[in-house]
């Protein structure tokens, strides 16, 4: 019985309760336990801070410690913890959403076609090739400091994973299926609708989880490169005032943001794949 | 299921009545060479054979002697590389479905992610029937092939006989009045092949489609068919042609202890051995 339910969860919060203490007093008891030479440098909390600082920037940050109340902090800054994260939320949504349209738009295309997908194998490779990040101080040249160029690096990063597997999707789908619909009486455009894209669908979702991340990493390394708001801004200004408890503060953030993106492309995907056995349960 | 002597004579004069219909679906001088690594090779030679209004033909021959090559090319599937076909006196055109065929396969082409009866409504969905008239339909058909209680399933939920159940309905509520099939049973055990067989037959003796039946399988051909072509082994070529003359309406275990049935096994087993043997000597 030690992988019942109430164990494995004991053991998780023992974990979470071991980290939090150790980041907490580790670096202060080993200063008076250890010679200063083995003293871990990692626990240091000018360098990672802690969890009551990171708790009390928090606060701060989140104008819920303000002496003008609540609102009026909220309206007197113009990158406060509450906008940056709407800020990176909305940018990582957009890039995501254009990124994975037309990856997915691209991908179908191109599997339906033999005489395009070989016109375009080339660039596709090519352009494949480079970095995405090394194109980010580019886009920031060409969008500006705004919203724009953040969406546009997502963009980037999540168009090329989506396209390849959609692409491989729609090369995968079952010739026989498509004859049986053409037989019943499906025109082209209704074969695309609903044989090959339902049948796409596994393989464009297996890219959606990281593409949500890949959107995600984008936007924040637009920001680190030239932002005006934002989670990633918020990082670099931390960095700036050497603050690693505002800079912890962010990264929390963007996990949960992390978290909530994947579980909104999860839950779609198990309602749209609801026919396949592993996510019958969730149906 | 044995039907009274009186009721199968009036049966098979019906049968006699079908020969003289008009013409449904004519194969003439039809071939196909393959070109398999370099090589052309002959898949289909020179076979003609006709399907008149309300026949039940069966296409009998060894694996590999071309009989869903045949098939395809009747369906407009595949092209041909000689030869004429003809339905309704049309010419048949590659890639042009014609809406009076419906196609049946012998590997499982539902679509997974529809339940039974999506995939049942999938013709009529297409077509634009509207939901109204679809749901009345779809629900009469669920019914015809047994599915009832199935049709939220999903078809991984089915065993192989439903969902070749499923594959016939989804083919036959678009009422084809000449139905293609590819050995729709040949993937089931013996057991639910007979219950597709009495299925096949008691909707076939109700509404009298024209037929063009694949099967390797002698037993089925006699079971279903009210003529059997035999082709013979690679490349295919029209071999004999048999009248069925077993009385309807059939049951797929009775018609095996009619004389009819032993005296047409022994001569067709005889010169399908051959072939078999011609297709092993390869
Ligand atoms: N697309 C193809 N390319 C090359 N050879 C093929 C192709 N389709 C079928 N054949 C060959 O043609 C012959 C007849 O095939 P088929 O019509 O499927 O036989 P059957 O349905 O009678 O078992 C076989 O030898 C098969 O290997
Ligand atoms: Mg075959």
């Amino acid at each position: 019985m030690s992988n019942s339910r109430t164990v494995i969860l004991f053991w998780q919060l023992a974990i979470l309760a071991v980290v939090l203490v150790v980041w907490q007093w580790g670096f202060e008891w080993s200063k008076t336990l250890l010679p200063k030479a083995y003293v871990p440098k990692i626990l240091d909390p000018y360098f990672v801070a802690k969890p009551s600082l990171i708790w009390q920037s928090f606060l701060r940050l989140g104008c819920f410690a303000d002496a003008t109340g609540f609102t009026a902090c909220i309206k007197g800054s113009d990158n406060n913890l509450w906008l940056a994260t709407l800020v990176t939320l909305k940018n990582t949504w957009w890039g995501f959403l254009f990124g994975s349209a037309s990856g997915i738009a691209a991908g179908l295309v191109l599997g339906r076609s033999d005489f395009l997908s070989r016109v375009f194998s080339p660039y596709i490779v090519a352009l494949n090739s480079i970095p995405r990040i090394a194109l980010v101080p580019l886009v920031i040249l060409i969008f500006g400091l705004g919203d724009l160029s953040k969406i546009a690096t997502a963009w980037l990063v999540v168009f090329f994973v989506v396209f390849f597997n959609t692409f491989e999707g729609t090369r995968a789908v079952d010739r026989d299926q498509i004859a049986a619909a053409r037989l019943l009486g499906a025109s082209e455009f209704t074969v695309l609708r609903t044989v090959v894209i339902p049948s796409a669908l596994a393989w464009v979702f297996a890219s959606l989880l990281p593409a949500v991340s890949f959107a995600l990493i984008g936007v924040i390394v637009g920001e680190f490169i030239g932002a005006e708001r934002g989670l990633g801004k918020l990082i670099i200004e931390a960095e700036a005032r050497a603050n690693a408890s505002e800079m912890m503060v962010a990264i929390f953030v963007m996990m949960f943001v992390g978290i909530l993106l994947a579980i909104a492309v999860r839950s779609l995907q198990s309602y749209l794949l609801r026919w396949q056995p592993q996510f019958e349960a969730s149906a | 299921m044995i039907a009274a002597p009186s009721q199968s004579l009036a049966l098979a004069r019906d049968e006699g009545r079908a020969a003289a219909a008009r013409t449904r679906i004519a194969v003439q001088g039809l071939a196909k060479r393959f070109n398999a690594s370099g090589r052309e090779f002959v898949a289909v030679d020179d076979v003609s054979f006709e399907v008149k209004q309300g026949e039940f033909v069966a296409l009998l021959g060894p694996s590999g002697c071309g009989k869903s090559t045949i098939l395809n090319m009747v369906a407009g599937l595949l092209p041909r590389s000689g030869g004429r076909i003809l339905i309704d006196g049309d010419t048949v055109e590659t890639g042009e479905v014609n809406p009076r065929v419906g196609y049946v396969f012998q590997r499982d082409t539902l679509f997974p992610w529809r339940t039974v009866e999506q995939n049942i409504g999938y013709g009529l969905e297409i077509a634009g029937v509207p939901k109204s008239e679809r749901t009345g339909r779809v629900a009469t058909a669920v019914e015809k092939a047994g599915l009832a209680g199935f049709a939220q399933s999903f078809p991984r939920m089915l065993s192989g006989g439903m969902r070749q159940r499923v594959a016939l309905m989804r083919t036959l509520i678009l009422e084809p009045e000449i139905l293609l099939m590819d050995e729709p049973f040949g993937a089931l055990d013996t057991h639910t092949k007979l219950e597709m067989h009495k299925t096949l037959l008691e909707i076939w003796e109700r509404e009298r489609q024209t037929v063009l039946f694949v099967t390797h399988d002698l037993g089925e051909a006699l079971t279903l068919a009210s003529r059997i072509i035999l082709l013979s082994a690679r490349p295919g070529r029209l071999k004999e042609d048999f009248d069925v003359a077993i009385p309807r309406p059939r049951d797929p275990v009775a018609v095996r202890e009619t004389a009819e049935f032993a005296r047409l096994y022994s001569h067709i087993w005889h010169s399908l051995g051959e072939e078999f043997r011609r297709t092993r000597a390869d």
